[in-house]
């Protein structure tokens, strides 16, 4: 006779009936995934198809590999591969440590007051358009009538303008500094909330044994918060081959188009513009799937190293 | 089809004689695209226009009318977007021909003869033997070309407005310049002068992204020796009026302007249009080239405010790009006589094809014309001159949101104001800029002396499709690259910048239209036989 004791009812009609408002609750975001992202996956069959928009999907021509092999064979894509890839890599390099090292000093700030300040300053940019920033980089960064350039020139510090977005180099720094401006204060919030999570006792620990706030931070904080900064850096590497479209587009300019030239731009010329959805297509489906590789390989020389990974 | 069509007008009568009980059943919906160029207070898909229609077309009719609204200036990809969804509406137009060619090979859109034929005298009448043939094309193959779409009749072609400040003319004691030594003569002195502050900046220049060379060839073909030109490598390069013969030396002038500060150094900077147009209106420039009646065009009124600004400053018309090899002609390039394409879905249904049709036969005729293009008198313009053009056009600000229109847009069979004849249309066209109808009259005259029609092809030249956003992209990559570089390193730059556009899609381009030609499908003028 076991029953008079209280037991766990195992059955699947048991979990389900104790915890359905959780599974209510989960219902609308696996809902959003199944109709917004896999649901439109199947259309990727148009890359491999001549598609005519009025016959569908399932209804066009299958042409094997066809639309690869135009893109490919297009004299901007290099450009576009090389820009996409570097462009992240400069990103990646100069915008990684910088929410770390701020998160990390706005946690160390004692007064609350100017601690919500600074954060609060720092999320804004996030919040604007690029059509902003872009008219703020034009006002800021213009060669001669630009804030920069005429303040120098005026100054006699220069005698010729600073070419930040009309040399290609040039205008690839002026773009990294923008984004890891633009970006640094919204990526802070998952670091301090890592920093939260650490245990108090830690440092209280720390400073019975004399450590001081950069040895508390070095031993302490940074190893706390070691493995958000290892899932996000997967994450990063995952979206190396995928760049936004509206600020290569909107910083860019004719002047360094073989700098600027982006694969999103690439695809919104010759898939959109030029009303070709199969290539379009084509090439995202191609940007994914090197997408997958590198986030697969990150995840693998993470687990190597004896950190979690993401799955 | 015809048959079909019989049985089911047929049908439609007896019904309609049997059971008058079910006669409100008969409406059908008809749903128009129409631009929306967000002009504050007009909600294109509850305007006066549409009101209009509905009463006196849709009613008597038994049609229901619908205004579908697409940006204006993002049109063509809405329209593909509305047209892969099977959303499109019954009547659709678009600027964009590459989309056009593409439904047509999809076999997407209505065959229009047979619908033009019995539904469409008015339309055929308006539009004429001239105009009908651009909508039409061989796609069976049989020899005999179908009607694909209705080509809208352009009433101005003319598309080159350059305009000079005659205050800094009559400030330096300078002529209106007739030659291009003269025009850099003065540009040069004007920088010298610094005749529009520490800001002058004499050439107004900038770089339409969408298609860099559109508004440069207009300086640069009078640099091409036509001596080299056959007709046929004319056509060849429609769309690379860089690669001509002599267009180079063109080039080498912008180039020359550019380091004697004479054109401004944020040129190649995209979103740079804002600082242009204040500095125009600030009267920092001497000149400026764009369309014919720009400077007093009532969206941005570069006369009107420009000399609020700068008291006394006045934008004339000029003519100074002779070309020699020509004899001084001073070419301009004008547009083809047919304007935005209209098609028809194969989403909407016979009937609602039919009532398409008979809506744009509606629209040909002239009274129905002229209240769309118009609105009322008294509300949006005062009265009508001895010739029924309206005269004192109010501004879209001074007419009540429930009478504002755009004129141009929803009587979409005419691109610009039609009142009959060329000659009545010429004069309407000075008429809404009171107090500078004189200098309208001049700017067209300019515009349209020496002008050739502007290059196009009745046939899909697959290279176009696939490669002409590309050559466009790199047009403005080579007019940044040849206009800013060092002057001792231009030859250089020149040829490898021509070289890179040629490997992006250039050379098919040319080898594509080169093809078309010796087929005879193309239209328009070669200036060697002006």
């Amino acid at each position: 006779m076991t029953t008079h004791l209280p037991s766990i009812n195992r059955s699947h009609r048991g979990w389900f009936r104790r915890d359905w408002r959780l599974y209510a609750m989960l219902v609308l975001p696996v809902a959003f995934y199944l109709i917004f992202c896999y649901k439109p996956m199947i259309g990727v069959i148009i890359a491999f198809q001549n598609y005519n928009r009025f016959k569908g999907m399932w209804g066009s021509e299958w042409v094997e590999f066809e639309n690869f092999r135009f893109i490919m064979g297009m004299s901007d894509f290099k450009f576009a591969l090389r820009n996409t890839l570097w462009l992240n890599f400069l990103g990646l390099v100069a915008g990684f440590p910088v929410p770390i090292v701020l998160a990390i000093m706005l946690n160390e700030m004692k007064s609350v007051g100017l601690k919500k300040l600074s954060q609060t300053l720092l999320y804004l940019p996030h919040f604007l358009s690029w059509i902003i920033i872009g008219g703020m980089v034009l006002q800021i960064f213009s060669p001669k009538t630009g804030l920069i350039n005429a303040t120098l020139l005026k100054w006699g510090l220069i005698d010729k303008s600073i070419p930040f977005l009309t040399k290609g180099p040039q205008w690839q720094a002026t773009y990294t500094v923008v984004g890891v401006w633009q970006g640094m204060g919204w990526g802070t919030i998952l670091y301090l909330s890592a920093i939260t999570g650490i245990n108090p006792e830690l440092f209280e620990a720390a400073k019975i044994d004399g450590a001081n706030k950069m040895q508390q931070i070095w031993h302490v904080t940074l190893p706390g918060i070691r493995p958000t900064i290892v899932v996000l850096l997967i994450l990063s590497v995952g979206q190396m081959m995928n760049i936004s479209f509206d600020r290569p587009q909107i910083l860019g300019n004719p002047q360094v188009l073989k700098y600027c030239d982006v694969l999103s731009t690439f695809v919104y010329r010759t898939g959109i513009q030029n009303h070709r959805f199969d290539r379009a297509t084509a090439i995202g489906l191609f940007q994914s799937v090197v997408g997958l590789i590198l986030i697969t390989g990150a995840n693998f020389v993470s687990k190597r190293l004896g950190e979690d990974g993401i799955w | 089809m015809k048959k079909t069509l019989s049985i089911l007008l047929a049908l439609a009568l007896m019904l309609g004689l049997a059971t008058a009980a079910i006669a409100e059943d008969d409406w059908i919906t008809l749903r128009v695209e129409c631009f929306d160029r967000e002009i504050v207070g007009l909600d294109v898909t509850d305007c006066w226009q549409l009101h209009y229609a509905q009463e006196h077309f849709g009613d008597p009719n038994h049609i229901k009318l619908e205004f579908v609204s697409f940006a204006r200036w993002t049109e063509p990809e809405l329209l593909d977007n509305a047209l892969s969804a099977d959303t499109a509406p019954d009547l659709c137009m678009t600027y964009d021909g590459n989309l056009v060619q593409q439904c047509i090979d999809q076999e997407g859109i209505w065959q229009l003869d047979e619908l033009l034929e019995q539904y469409g005298p008015n339309l055929k009448a308006f539009l004429g033997e001239e105009l009908l043939p651009y909508g039409q094309s061989d796609h069976d193959g049989d020899g005999t070309p179908e009607q694909w779409y209705i080509p809208a009749r352009r009433i101005s072609r003319a598309n080159v407005g350059n305009f000079i400040r005659e205050d800094w003319l009559t400030a330096l004691g300078m002529e209106k310049p007739t030659t291009i030594d003269e025009f850099t003569a003065y540009l040069r002195a004007a920088k010298e002068a610094q005749l529009g502050g520490e800001n002058t900046v004499p050439f107004s220049f900038g770089i339409y992204a969408p298609d860099p060379l559109f508004n440069v060839r207009r300086f640069t073909d009078a640099w091409v020796d036509f001596s080299q030109v056959t007709e046929e490598d004319w056509f060849a390069n429609a769309r690379t009026p860089e690669m001509l013969p002599g267009a180079k030396e063109g080039f080498r002038w912008l180039n020359t302007l550019y380091h004697e500060g004479l054109i401004p150094e944020t040129f190649a900077l995209t979103d740079n249009d804002q600082a242009n147009d204040t500095a125009l209106i600030m009267g920092y420039n001497g000149f400026f080239s764009q369309q014919p009646d720009q400077p007093w065009r009532t969206d941005k009124n570069y006369q009107v405010e420009m000399a609020n600004n700068v008291p006394g400053a006045h934008w004339v018309t000029v003519n100074p790009f002779q070309n020699d090899s020509l004899g001084g002609k001073h070419l301009h390039d004008m547009y083809a006589p047919a304007g935005l394409s209209i098609i028809i879905p194969k989403t909407a249904d016979e009937a609602t094809a039919v009532a398409a049709m008979k809506y744009l036969d509606w629209m040909a005729i002239p009274e129905n014309m002229f209240a769309l293009q118009n609105g009322t008198e008294g509300i949006n313009y005062e009265g009508l001159t001895e010739d029924g053009i309206p005269y004192g056009v109010k501004s879209a600000d001074d007419v009540p949101n429930e009478n504002k229109m755009h004129a141009g847009d929803i009587c979409f069979i005419s691109n610009g104001l039609c009142y009959g004849d060329d000659e009545k249309n010429a004069a309407a066209l000075a008429l809404p800029f009171k107090g500078y109808e004189a200098d309208v009259i001049a700017s067209y005259a300019d515009s349209l002396s020496d002008a050739w029609t502007q290059i196009s092809f009745p046939v899909a030249v697959q290279a176009e499709t696939d490669y002409g956003a590309t050559v466009k992209s790199k047009q403005g990559e080579f007019l940044a690259a040849v206009v800013s570089c060092d002057p001792e390193e231009f030859d250089e730059v020149f040829d490898a910048a021509i070289q890179e556009t040629l490997d992006a899609g250039a050379a098919e381009m040319i080898e594509g239209f080169r093809a078309a030609y010796q087929e005879g499908n193309y239209r328009g003028t070669f200036p060697g036989n002006m």
